[in-house]
Order: structure tokens, then C-alpha cells, then sequence
């Protein structure tokens, strides 16, 4: 099972290492985006899945190393503090200094207060950040430039996505380790039993703050590469949206699985880039998603992908292939009755369309949408995403009942999946 | 005269207007097996959160040996060698039974920290736990996890994570709650070899195990200590069967 | 005096509204254990609620329609999003409330537009109350006051006086042991969670027309609702409104108090050396007042963890 993992896990490489090859521009740019956001989603739930501490302020974090990576590579006179491939460790100190002294105050409580500590204290960065200038440019930032190293020019995105690259990799490879070492271990015993660590003779208080400490560095890593990227930092980083972002993205991974927060965060990126400019309600649709994962698939699609996997060793593809034909039909009517049905609201509320009903003779003028133009007093214009939404439900039972017929007839495993050597990878977060 | 390994001197527990533990003076002799006995409700779990340091006593001192253990935290009180046992089996469900007991095992060798090391190359560690897995017959469940293992087994489970902080007292709160004959049979075994040369104070409510297993038994009331002695002399202690039966039968 | 004045009343107006809407809060959190993030967004349902219907049905009969209608949002949020995911634990709640008050937020922002709305105080209410030296106090701020009063007393007789509020109270300490005593637990919690949803959603409705509504009003007040609840203690409702009237005062005085660390550093012959460092002790605390909030949430918990009025866990 290990060296299957380890297979894929070498073609995807293989993949991102070739891919800039055939990428346009701007899909190179949404790339290093995906990375970077796969890293922070990874740092992020270090902390999260693997020590079940749920933080909303890790953007203080992100932003922290931004900054003082934009100060470094404006320090000495515009040559940097260090040669370009090496300022993330800039972003690296910074997240572990601000994250020490943040952690230790927040995990001075647990749980729910844990959290609202977190929140409070990016908030409170939020609100300070534009008044101090001199660290954080006001209102409109600050800005460097990338300087050449070692013969490289860094002019081009190119190499800056082979940069963000290679530190994606190497962190990523540095917080598996982690997991493989005491502090490591330590952690999910925070996570499952912070009373019963006590009792073993644990300093809960200090395990936890580095344990915090290593999440935020590596968050700053993340941050340092986005200023790299992008050659500027904002204050608006604080705010509690890019938070909210990486939390979303996570558990739509899936936390309980080391790359799943890496793949909701790549997938998330590569959706925002291709639909946000097609619709406003990206951000809706986002939220939505969320609540469906976690009211119907807590684990994540990672956790999802897992389930798959298991099913079809214990039953075969033959008898699974009905329900995965009616699950995407599924979710092809969902998506599609869904996805009407906010474009439509949206487009209605708008303000175009209420100077557009004013302007014209018509109060109710047709909305133009995926290529057909649809009255908003007609029942049709309204009963299609109804029919979409209740075929879609009506197909999602009829699909859950056949998975369900198909897993009951299989030969039963012997044995639950952390039992098994089942990859580390995969489940290497949860045992 | 053997040393005292544990002293409680006149420890007294309120919540609010509420007296729990009503001035309890015991002095647990160092190698013996102690039994805490007494009808539900008597204080026998809120002691165990006082000497385990859960709890802060309203008066009183608590000594483990000649170090003053009463208003320390569980964790110091951990170090200085005392360990307890939960009667609600409270261990780390979605993580191994290895992994369980190795994580008390980690906190002994100092490696709560270590981050710059992976564990699997800590040999002294890995041994320690699978010889706890042989102590407790848990060695086929080891990858198992927490919540999967059967009751009887997951008391096991309590009482090895216990034993792994090597502490010099240890604490068993009803360590046979809900087991079967032979299971309890064969915990009063384990609990005799494990528990070989350390002192141990045990809440049971088992009769029988309470008689056969322990050197001296207190019996605890409203908070207080009514009688304390060998199991003969206890067993013919008028106020203890008043106390469970209540009017004596002629 | 003037300024004293003034301040007092803005910051105990302003501290009132944080309790109005921490108070369900509160309640839900020692109820049910969850914390309720969509909570703030119940306020914000509220305001825009009032803001909608206002045109149609006039003012106070758009106040109550909200109300009852954010009421109807909470039981239906606590029926079928947060009872099913109960058994994953607090923390998986806790952030499907997150995502419900994400959802809001948008869901707002589609129908209402990215900016805020004029949703203002009726004319027939926006008189002067009295006047403080030369400025006039408005009497729609005084009725905010006056409504978190009236709503606090309220509910602490239901809760003490009524065999209702009896009922309740045990369900909230013991819901085993009230289940058990044959009352529908469930029902109670759906109520207690809609109550607080609709005290929310008055709130909002009231306070919306005369600070600004907006689709941000949620999470900045959710915000200052986490630090009240951690400054006053999570399940205690005498802590939520000590927590809430100092935040509330300590807010409204240093609105107007343009005095930077470096000038009082100055008395002490430090003010050069303040003024070379720069930063923070440069700023005004007039700038900071936002912040004052945090730092006293960071305050207490050096100083007593569980808040001034929590107990231990």
C-alpha cells in the first residue's frame, strides 16, 4: 500500500515539475497560487486536524511572514537580506517568533475559547495593521522587488514558480517528518485526550504553544512565498477572510488525512481561478460546499476518495459502477439546479438589473443566462432548478441505496483500515 | 516500621455550601495494597481528584512521602510518582493501543519536546511499551484502536497507561467496574503482579476483591473515614455494616 | 462634563446591545455547549429583515416580523444542521455554525448588494431626548437601552418565575435527568436555541436602523461577542454583562481621549525618546479605541483564565 502512494505521489511531482512546459501565463500564476495555499492549508492543520486545535486567525501568521519578508528584501538598500531562494526562511523565524508569544497566550485555554483567542488576536492585528506604516505601509502596502541569485534572474514567474515549488515540497516533506516524531505524537495525544495528557505527566500548556509555534512557521513560510510572488504586502491580509479561507479549504479536504487539507486547497484555488470570473458567487458556492462536507462527508473528499478506495477493493468495480454512474448524475442535477438558480437570484438583486428595469419601458426585463434568456414572472424560469434540485435529490437516494445493496453483498473485510498497513499517506494524520 | 508513602492529614472538600470530603486522615504504608471502601456518593472519586491534584483541597495537606503534593498540578504530582487510574476509561480513542501507552512511555524517557528526532528510532521506548502490551496480554490488539477494543480490554488498556509513568503510588479507581467473573479474576491477577513492591490505593466496590486482594481497608462515609484495619478486622466492624446496610439485622 | 457624560450613556447603550446579543449567546453555549457562530448572523438577519420589510408594514411592525422571523431561522438551523452533526463533536459544530454564518453573509450579499443599506430611523422616532450642554442626545439610542433592559428583565422572569422557565433551566443544567423526568429535551433546546436566535435578531432590527447595516455587521460583532464571553466567562450571564458594559464604556471613552503613550511619556521626560521609537506609542488612543477591546481580553487572560466571572472547567 506504501509504494503505491509513493508511486503516485512521484507521478504528481513529476507532473507540477513538468507543467510549467505546457501552462500559459497566468495558469503558471494560478499554480504558484495553488501551491502556496496548499501549503498553508498543511501548516494550518498541523495545528487543526492533527492537534485538534481550531484556530480562525492563522492570517496574522501568513501575514507576519509577508511583511517581514517584504522588509527583508528591501533591507540594505534594495539587495535583501538574503539571496532570493533562501528568504522564506525569513517568513519561517517570523511565524515561529510571532506564534510562540500569539500560542502562548491562546492556549492558555482550550476548545471553543481556544478559538474565539484566535480570532480575537487576527482581529486585533487587523485593526492595528494600517496604523503602523512603518511596518505594515497603510493602506496601500508596501512594495519590493525580487533580486537575481546565483545566476538566476527571477525576473520571469517561471522560475519564482520553481522557487515556491521546491519550498512547497520541502515543507511539506518536513511536516510529514514531524508527525513521525515525539512533539509529533505528542500532538494528537493533545488532540484526543488534552486531560488525560496531565495525568501522564505533560506540561500541556508548553507542548501546545510549540506545537503552535511549528504550525505558524510554517504559515509564514507560506506567507513569505505569496510576497515573493507578488512583490508586495497588503495589510487586508489579516482580515479574517484569507482565515476563513484556509479553514474552509482544509476540511473540505479533509484534516483527518495528511495531504487532504493540500488537495481542498489546491482544488478550491483551481475552481476560484477558472469560475471567478464567471460569477460573483464564487464565495457562495464555497460556503455551500463546506456545510454539504460537513454535514454529509466530515471527512472530506479526501475521506471521500479514501471510502471510494475501500469499496472497491472489498466489492469491485463491477458492481459498484451503477451507483457512481447515478452519484454523478447526481451531482451533475445538483450542480446544475444549484448553480441556476444563485446565478439567476444574483442576477435579479443586482443593481445592473434594477437601473436596467427602470431604464427600459419593462419592470421585468429577461436575464441572459448560459446562452438563453429567461423571464423572471414566468413559472418556467423558476420550476427548472426546482425540477434540476428534486431529480438531482430523488437520483442521490437511488444512488446511495445501491451503494449501500452493493457494499452489504460483498465479502466482509476482516479488519478496519488502520489495522491494515494502510498508506501512511493517506491515513497517517489519524493513527 | 515501614515507610509512609502517602499521607492525607485532615483534608477537608467543599463545593460552594456543599461538604464533600469532611476531614479524611489516612496514611498509606509504603508497599501495601489499600483498599478505599464505602456506599456510593461517600467521596471516593472527589479524593482521587484531590490527591491526583485534579482538584484543590478547601483544607488540609496532602504528602507523598515527604514531598508536599496538596495544591500541586496533576502534572508535578505525576512527576513525583503517583499515577491514577479513571473509572470511566479515559484514554485516546481513535489512536492505537500502542500508541497509547507509548505516548506515557515517551513522557518518561523526556522526549515530550524532542521534534529534531523521529520516534521510531527511540529503541528504548518502543521496548518499554511492547513490554507493557506483554505485561497486560495486549500484544495481539497493540494496532487496535482505543475504541475498538472490547470493555475488559480497554481496562487493561487504563491500568497499563497508568503503569507506564513507573510511579511509585498508584491510584485504581474501580479498576473492575462492569466485568464479568472471570474478567475480574483475571484483573485481580494482573493488578497483583503489576502493582508487586509499589503501593497501591484501590476503590472497589467488589466485595470479594476488596477482601482477597488488599493488605488493609479504609471504609469512607459522608466524607469521612469511619474505620480502617485488615480486612478481618473490617468485615466485624459493627458501624461499616450500618453504614451499608443500614439498621443492623438482629 | 459634557464629554463624561455623553460617553457614559454611549458606552452603557453600547455595552447593553453587546448583552442583548451575548446573552442568547451565552444561554446556548451552557445549554447546548456549542458556540454558536452564526449567532452574530441572526443579528444581521435581523437588521436586514426590519430594513426589507419596513417599506410594507412600517417600522415597529417590521421590528417584530424580524424578530419572528430570525426566531423561525434559528429552529430551523438547530433542527437540521446542527442536530445531525451533535455526535461529531463540539469542534465539527462549531465550525458547520462558522459556515452557516458564511453562507448568511453571502446569501446577504447576493440579495442586498456588498455595501451597506439605508435602513434608518423612522422620522417619527428620531427626536432629541435632552440635551447634554450644547449637543442633543437622540432618543432612539435611549430606546436601544431601554429595549436590552426590558429584554433582560424579561427573560430573567421567564427563566426564574415560570413553570416554563423551571423547565428550561433544568434542561439546561441537567438534560439527561430532564429527559428522563418525561420534558421533550429536544423541544426545549429547539426553543431556548429560537428564542435566542429572535433576541438576536431584535437586536438587530433595532440597532440596525440607527448604526450601520451591512453585510460586515455580523463578524464584527461576532468578534466582540468571543471577547465578552471570554472576558466575562462562557455560561455565565452575569459575566457576559460585566464583560459587555466594560468593553461598552472602555470603547465610548477612548473615542475622544487624543492622547498617544509617547505624551504621557512625556511627563516623565521620556517623550523624545517615545517619539524616536515611533509605532505604537506614537498612536493615539483615540486610533486604538477599536483595540482596546483585545488588549483587555489579553489582559484578563494573564490574569484569571477563566474570566471574572467563569468558573473553573
Amino acid at each position: 500500500m506504501n509504494r503505491r502512494f509513493l508511486l503516485v505521489g512521484l507521478l504528481v511531482v513529476i507532473a507540477l515539475v513538468a507543467a510549467p512546459l505546457v501552462m500559459s501565463q497566468s495558469l503558471i500564476n494560478a499554480g504558484i497560487q495553488m501551491l502556496i495555499a496548499s501549503l498553508f492549508a498543511c501548516a494550518f492543520s498541523l495545528l487543526c486536524g492533527q492537534a485538534g486545535m481550531l484556530s480562525f486567525g492563522h492570517s496574522a501568521f501568513f501575514g507576519a511572514g509577508a511583511f517581514a519578508t517584504v522588509h527583508a528584501m528591501d533591507a540594505m538598500g534594495g539587495a535583501g537580506l538574503l539571496p532570493t531562494p533562501f528568504m522564506p526562511l525569513v517568513g519561517a523565524v517570523t511565524g515561529l517568533l510571532v506564534g510562540l508569544v500569539a500560542g502562548w497566550f491562546a492556549t492558555k485555554r482550550t476548545g471553543v475559547y481556544f478559538a474565539m483567542i484566535t480570532l480575537a488576536i487576527g482581529e486585533l492585528l487587523y485593526a492595528l495593521a494600517p496604523h503602523l506604516s512603518g511596518w505594515f505601509g497603510g493602506e496601500a502596502g508596501l512594495s519590493t522587488m525580487r533580486m537575481p541569485a546565483f545566476g538566476l534572474s527571477f525576473a520571469d514567474n517561471v522560475q519564482v514558480y520553481y522557487l515556491t515549488l521546491a519550498w512547497v515540497l520541502l515543507c511539506l516533506g518536513l511536516l510529514y517528518l514531524f508527525m513521525r516524531t515525539p512533539l509529533g505524537r505528542v500532538a494528537l495525544g493533545l488532540r484526543e485526550n488534552t486531560h488525560r495528557m496531565r495525568f501522564f505527566g505533560y506540561n500541556v500548556h508548553v507542548a501546545s504553544t510549540l506545537v503552535f509555534a511549528i504550525s505558524t512557521m510554517f504559515s509564514g513560510v507560506a506567507g513569505a512565498l505569496q510576497a515573493i510572488n507578488i512583490e508586495s504586502a497588503n495589510y487586508v491580509i489579516f482580515n479574517l477572510d484569507l482565515s476563513a479561507q484556509v479553514l474552509l479549504n482544509s476540511y473540505i479536504g479533509g484534516v483527518t488525512y495528511f495531504l487532504g487539507p493540500a488537495v481542498g486547497a489546491a482544488l478550491m484555488s483551481f475552481f476560484g481561478y477558472v469560475v471567478s470570473d464567471l460569477t460573483t458567487s464564487w464565495l457562495l458556492y464555497q460556503g455551500l460546499l463546506f456545510v454539504l462536507v460537513m454535514l454529509f462527508m466530515p471527512r472530506g473528499i479526501a475521506g471521500l476518495v479514501h471510502a471510494v478506495a475501500q469499496a472497491l477493493r472489498r466489492c469491485g468495480f463491477a458492481r459498484l459502477w451503477r451507483a457512481f454512474a447515478l452519484y454523478l448524475g447526481a451531482t451533475a442535477l445538483l450542480v446544475a439546479g444549484t448553480t441556476f438558480l444563485v446565478e439567476l437570484l444574483q442576477r435579479l438583486f443586482s443593481q445592473d438589473y434594477r437601473a436596467l428595469s427602470q431604464i427600459g419601458g419593462n419592470a421585468w426585463p429577461d436575464i441572459p443566462l448560459f446562452g438563453a434568456s429567461w423571464a423572471p414572472l414566468s413559472v418556467l424560469t423558476w420550476l427548472l432548478p426546482v425540477l434540476l434540485l428534486t431529480a438531482g435529490i430523488w437520483l442521490l437516494a437511488r444512488a446511495a441505496r445501491h451503494w449501500r445493496r452493493a457494499l452489504a453483498l460483498a465479502a466482509p473485510d476482516d479488519d478496519s483500515p488502520a489495522t491494515t498497513g494502510g498508506g501512511r499517506l493517506v491515513s497517517g494524520a489519524s493513527s | 516500621m515501614n515507610p509512609v508513602a502517602l499521607s492525607l492529614r485532615d483534608v477537608h472538600k467543599s463545593f460552594g455550601d456543599v461538604d464533600i470530603i469532611n476531614g479524611v486522615d489516612l496514611d498509606l504504608i509504603a508497599g501495601e495494597r489499600h483498599a478505599l471502601i464505602g456506599p456510593n456518593g461517600a467521596g471516593k472519586s472527589t479524593l482521587f481528584h484531590l490527591i491526583s491534584g485534579q482538584l484543590s483541597l478547601t483544607r488540609g495537606t496532602i504528602y507523598l512521602g515527604d514531598q508536599r503534593i496538596s495544591g500541586l498540578t496533576p502534572e508535578r504530582v505525576n512527576r513525583l510518582g503517583l499515577a491514577r487510574s479513571f473509572q470511566i476509561t479515559n484514554v485516546f480513542p481513535k489512536l492505537s493501543v500502542f500508541e497509547n501507552l507509548r505516548l506515557a512511555v515517551m513522557r518518561q524517557h523526556n522526549l515530550q519536546y524532542v521534534f529534531w528526532r523521529g520516534i521510531e528510532g527511540q529503541h528504548a521506548v518502543r521496548e518499554e511499551t511492547e513490554a507493557l502490551l506483554e505485561q497486560l496480554h495486549l500484544m495481539a490488539r497493540a494496532g487496535t484502536l482505543a475504541t475498538e477494543l472490547s470493555y475488559s480490554e480497554q481496562r487493561a488498556l487504563e491500568i497499563g497507561v497508568v503503569l507506564a509513568s513507573h510511579p511509585q503510588v498508584i491510584l485504581l479507581d474501580e479498576p473492575m467496574a462492569g466485568m464479568s467473573r472471570e474478567e475480574s479474576a483475571y484483573a485481580v491477577d494482573l493488578i497483583r503482579k503489576v502493582t508487586h513492591g509499589k503501593t497501591l490505593l484501590i476503590v472497589e466496590h467488589d466485595m470479594d476483591v476488596v477482601f482477597e486482594l488488599s493488605d488493609r481497608i479504609s471504609v469512607l462515609v459522608y466524607g469521612r473515614i469511619v474505620a480502617t484495619g485488615t480486612p478481618a478486622e473490617i468485615r466485624a466492624n459493627a458501624e461499616v455494616k450500618e453504614a451499608y446496610l443500614g439498621e443492623e439485622v438482629a | 462634563m459634557d464629554y463624561f457624560i455623553v460617553s457614559l450613556l454611549n458606552g452603557l447603550i453600547y455595552g447593553l446591545l453587546l448583552f442583548m446579543v451575548s446573552a442568547g449567546l451565552t444561554l446556548v453555549f451552557g445549554m447546548m455547549g456549542i458556540l454558536n457562530f452564526a449567532h452574530a448572523s441572526f443579528y444581521m438577519l435581523g437588521a436586514y429583515a426590519a430594513y426589507a420589510l419596513q417599506p410594507v408594514i412600517g417600522f415597529w411592525w417590521a421590528v417584530v416580523v424580524a424578530t419572528v422571523l430570525v426566531g423561525g431561522v434559528g429552529v430551523v438551523t438547530e433542527r437540521y444542521f446542527l442536530r445531525p452533526v451533535h455526535k461529531y463533536g463540539h469542534a465539527h459544530e462549531l465550525l458547520l455554525t462558522f459556515g452557516l454564518s458564511f453562507i448568511i453573509a453571502e446569501l446577504v450579499k447576493l440579495f442586498f448588494g456588498n455595501y451597506p443599506v439605508n435602513y434608518r430611523v423612522p422620522q417619527a422616532l428620531s427626536f432629541s431626548a435632552f440635551h447634554v450642554g450644547p449637543s442633543a442626545y437622540p432618543f432612539y439610542r435611549l430606546l436601544i437601552g431601554l429595549v436590552a433592559i426590558a429584554m433582560f428583565v424579561l427573560i430573567y422572569l421567564l427563566l426564574t418565575r415560570t413553570r416554563v422557565g423551571i423547565i428550561v433551566r433544568a434542561a439546561i443544567r441537567r438534560p439527561a435527568m430532564a429527559g428522563a423526568l418525561g420534558h421533550n429535551v429536544p423541544v426545549v433546546f429547539m426553543a431556548v436555541f429560537g428564542v435566542g436566535a429572535a433576541l438576536a435578531g431584535l437586536a438587530g432590527a433595532i440597532a440596525g436602523a440607527f448604526y450601520t447595516t451591512s453585510p460586515n455587521m455580523a463578524i464584527e460583532l461576532a468578534v466582540m461577542m468571543f471577547v465578552v464571553v471570554v472576558i466575562g466567562g462562557l455560561g455565565s450571564l452575569e459575566g457576559a454583562l460585566l464583560a459587555s458594559l466594560i468593553i461598552g464604556l472602555s470603547t465610548s471613552f477612548s473615542v475622544g481621549v487624543d492622547v498617544s503613550l509617547a505624551q504621557v511619556l512625556a511627563y516623565v521626560g521620556m517623550g523624545d525618546w517615545a517619539r524616536g521609537i515611533g509605532g505604537l506609542l506614537t498612536l493615539k488612543l483615540s486610533s486604538l479605541s477599536g483595540t482596546i477591546p483585545y488588549a483587555l481580553m489579553l489582559l484578563v487572560l494573564l490574569i484569571r483564565p477563566y474570566g471574572l466571572m467563569g468558573a473553573k472547567e
